[in-house]
């Protein structure tokens, strides 16, 4: 019935059980978070937990970074070749720029987005410290170019493996490729992230990587290439440390004693030993750089 | 005088109508859309607009379709409810802008005049991506009149505006409404709409669930009793003599004074009340609906 | 074309951070020009290599792609582009006016520096240089088409023009020599090979007039068609 609006103060508020309890048992600490984190940037870069659309460049990329090896083996095979008609360590080199846009359009999509949509704030509300953040998304990223890559190498392994090529040798080589795909996983992961972390509009950042992976590889080889016609080969060999895919190559080159994909390689200790020192610093420096760009990413 | 017209308009999207047969009409006068989140009112504001084609049905501006149209925008003054603006700009540079794009013969003393409207003329010179939210939408509303339109569409203009703010923009509403120009906007906040517009369209799930003045459709649902708040000199008599009434379902005696009134016919009651009064000798001093609120009326469509 | 629209295009292309990109690729060209110079003295192989590698291959197509989705990809993106849509004028001189600003900053920041690096590459032979700016002129065009073309239909456009310029353009026209006749790059080298005097040999047979009708073809259809997709703009909410 009516009521009129001055009624006598309405009955005290009472909270209903219905069950609802708090959690008060034991939590998993910060390496938890840190692993699951890291899983799921990976499975990310992938398109795995993402939207359809998105799965469809990567994919497409892991085939198309597949395919040439599937046809070496074939071609292996057929031919009774006696080695592999493409070496382990120039697989990457060969080919860098299906690489290079896997690495420019996942790196933004990993990095970019949670400081432009400020998500970040909701990581960092969790028992993450802000350098674990920053570590496992690197790691992330480096483990999935490190895929790209590796998988590869991996395919041409076990097709020689199975055409019957001398294992002992065939895994002399394999090895260090596969270290050298670590190498450059990480290089490629630490400049993209960087790059990534400080323009936070996807479409700027993809355009940027491209840009500076491109660039300073086309750069790179025709100052070799023309160097190398003029005799001058410090200068050859130098100019290989402006460009990650070159800077990797001179490094399993000259520990490894492998095969060179580009035409100066390092030759001597002093030279190896500072594309060494270079490759440690262009990873240990963009990893460090990122972090004091974090620093005011929390804030900002 | 400018007439929007929807007719029989849908619009879907794969297997998704955003908007469902409606028909409305939009004159002269301040309109408010309402409806809950996700009601059309953004999908119906797109179509009047031209930036949205109906799937089925027309929307016309005085005769002519919006769609694929530039030269309606003379008329036409939009706000959309996006927030993105040109941050690099000043205020005054981006209603500058505007009122360059319309061709207007003095874009300056246009952009003046526009900016002095919405109250930003102290704010125009710093770059809009220091603007707070509230300061957007006036700069947003300044490049909407700067062109002097004569249809002003407003897609949830309220968004983000603090108390002052909104009072303002509701006075300049009116304002606009009572210069004869055709003025819609949207809400899902329901003071609002009853604070400006006294026409209102209700869109429920891409139905046009209701329209008319709000009072009006109050009215319609007559098997909803209408509450009153009376006073007068005598309570007592005068409650005994409305419940000789069969529009009356019951009053009931407040304890601070005054009564409260239950009414089934409304019409009938409101034409009873004063005779009735005068009948008893009994003064009225005070005849106040309780819940002729937007509020009532549009917890009443939606819960159907 | 619309004057407003041009200059408000303009501050938002040079204005921002994407300006510096636009500076540093010239500047990488040009560099490496003077590198290649100092090593190498004058020789029309390395001129072709900075020039058609590095310039026309690389520098050519990042400029267009970055020049042309700053201009309209971001106002497309976050839907402030419905304040120059809900105007009295054609969409068409929209899109022409921002491609105006786009195409103005391949010529300042793509083809003037390819012409630099031509004449400091090979000073003598001052004709090499224009062809190739001639080739970069045209290619500059249909690339800034494409890419306007591209921003008006999907937002990763940036990320779909790399694949092309890189995947298309780059690795399967170095492969297979049939693709000349549908790669940009393929028409600006037999433009240049044409204005170069024969100095320059470039792929299998490739008329220029079906380079150059081809350039033509693709820059006014793709500007027609981008002009076409942003008459039906669709102003969404906050998705």
């Amino acid at each position: 019935m009516s009521s009129p609006s001055d009624h006598p103060a309405p009955p005290l508020g009472v909270i209903h059980d219905i069950g609802y309890r708090p959690y008060a048992g034991p939590r998993l600490g910060e390496l938890s978070v840190a692993r699951s984190l890291f899983v799921t940037g990976l499975r990310n870069c992938y398109g795995l937990g993402r939207s359809t659309k998105s799965k469809v460049l990567p994919v497409l990329l892991f085939v198309v970074m597949l395919l040439p090896a599937l046809i070496l083996v074939a071609v292996m095979v057929q031919a009774r070749l006696d080695q592999q008609p493409l070496p382990y360590a120039r697989y990457a080199m060969v080919t860098q720029l299906v690489i290079s846009v896997f690495v420019a359009s996942q790196a933004p999509a990993l990095i970019s987005r949670d400081l432009r949509f400020r998500t970040i704030t909701l990581y960092l509300a969790r028992p993450l410290r802000r350098s674990t953040y920053v570590l496992v998304r690197f790691a992330s990223l480096a483990a999935a170019v490190f895929v790209l890559v590796a998988a590869p190498i991996l395919l041409l392994y076990a097709g020689g493996v199975m055409a019957d090529l001398p294992i002992g040798r065939e895994t002399g080589d394999f090895v260090p490729a596969v270290v050298a795909a670590a190498l450059l996983a990480m290089v490629l992961a630490g400049l993209s992230a960087l790059v990534s972390a400080v323009t936070p509009k996807r479409g700027i950042a993809v355009a940027a990587v491209i840009v500076v992976l491109l660039v300073s590889f086309t750069a790179v080889s025709a100052i070799q290439g023309i160097a190398v016609e003029e005799r001058a080969d410090t200068l050859a060999q130098v100019a290989g440390l402006f460009s990650p895919f070159t800077l990797v190559d001179g490094v399993q080159v000259w520990l490894f004693d492998g095969p060179a994909s580009t035409p100066a390689p390092p030759e001597g200790a002093g030279m190896g030993i500072l594309f060494c020192i270079v490759t440690l610093v262009v990873i240990a420096g963009s990893v460090g750089a990122m972090l004091l760009r974090y620093r005011k990413a929390a804030a900002a | 005088m400018s007439v929007i017209q929807l007719d029989h308009v849908s619009r879907w999207y794969h297997n998704v109508v955003a908007v469902n047969d409606v028909s409305m009409t939009i004159g002269p006068g301040v309109t408010g859309l309402l409806g809950p989140n996700g009601a059309g009112k953004s999908t119906l504001i797109s179509l009047m607009s031209g930036f949205l084609a109906p799937s089925a049905g027309t929307v016309t501006l005085d005769g002519q379709p919006l769609w694929r149209n530039p030269s309606v925008y003379r008329t036409i003054g939009l706000v959309p409810e996006r927030e993105a603006l040109f941050d690099y700009l000043t205020g005054r540079q981006f209603v500058h802008a505007n009122a360059a794009l319309h061709g207007l013969p003095d874009p300056s003393a246009a952009a003046q005049d526009a900016l002095a409207v919405v109250e930003m003329s102290d704010a125009q010179d710093r770059a809009i991506s220091t603007y707070s939210k509230g300061m957007r939408q006036r700069v947003k509303m300044a490049s909407a009149l700067v062109h002097d339109p004569s249809v002003l569409l407003l897609d949830e203009p309220f968004n983000g505006m603090d108390p002052r703010q909104r009072m303002h923009l509701m006075e300049l509403l009116r304002r606009m409404g009572a210069e004869g120009r055709t003025v819609l906007f949207s809400s899902h906040i329901l003071e609002e709409v009853e604070q400006v517009a006294r026409q209102i369209e209700v869109v429920v799930s891409g139905r046009h669930a209701a329209s008319g003045d709000f009072g009006a459709i109050r009215r319609l649902m007559t098997d909803r009793p209408n509450r009153y708040v009376l006073r007068s000199s005598d309570d007592r008599r005068l409650a005994s003599a409305l419940l000789g009434d069969p529009s009356v379902r019951g009053a009931f005696l407040r304890p601070q004074g005054g009564l409260d009134v239950e009414a089934g016919d409304f019409g009938r009651f409101a034409q009873m009340l004063p005779r009735l009064a005068r009948e008893h000798e009994v003064r009225l001093l005070e005849v106040s609906p309780t819940d002729e609120s937007l509020e009532s009326v549009f917890a009443y469509l939606v819960a159907t | 074309m619309n004057p407003t629209i041009i200059s408000l295009s303009a501050r938002a292309v040079l204005g921002r951070r994407r300006g510096v990109m636009l500076i540093i690729l010239p500047l990488v060209l040009i560099a490496l020009a003077v590198v290649v110079r100092l090593l190498a003295g004058e020789g029309t192989g390395p001129a072709e290599t900075v020039l058609g590698g590095l310039g026309l291959g690389v520098v050519l197509p990042l400029v267009a792609l970055i020049a042309t989705s700053s201009v309209l990809s971001p106002e497309i993106d976050d839907g402030s582009i419905v304040y120059l849509l809900a105007k009295p004028f054609s969409r068409h001189t929209v899109v022409i006016s921002k491609l105006v600003v786009a195409f103005g900053c391949v010529v300042a920041f793509a083809v003037v520096p390819i012409l630099v690096s031509g004449l400091v590459l090979v000073s003598s032979h001052a004709q090499l240089a224009f062809a190739y700016s001639l080739g970069a002129l045209a290619a500059g065009a249909a690339y800034t088409a494409l890419f306007a073309w591209l921003s008006t239909l999907s937002r990763h456009s940036v990320v779909l023009g790399l694949v092309y310029v890189l995947l298309w353009e780059g690795l399967v026209g170095g492969l297979l020599a049939g693709v000349r006749w549908v790669s940009i790059t393929a028409w600006a080298s037999a433009i240049v090979e044409a204005t170069s005097g024969g100095e320059y040999t470039a792929l299998p047979h490739l008329g220029v007039s079906y380079a150059l009708v081809a350039t033509l073809v693709l820059t006014v259809g793709l500007t027609f068609l981008a002009g076409r997709r942003l008459r039906s703009f669709n102003l969404t909410g906050d998705e």
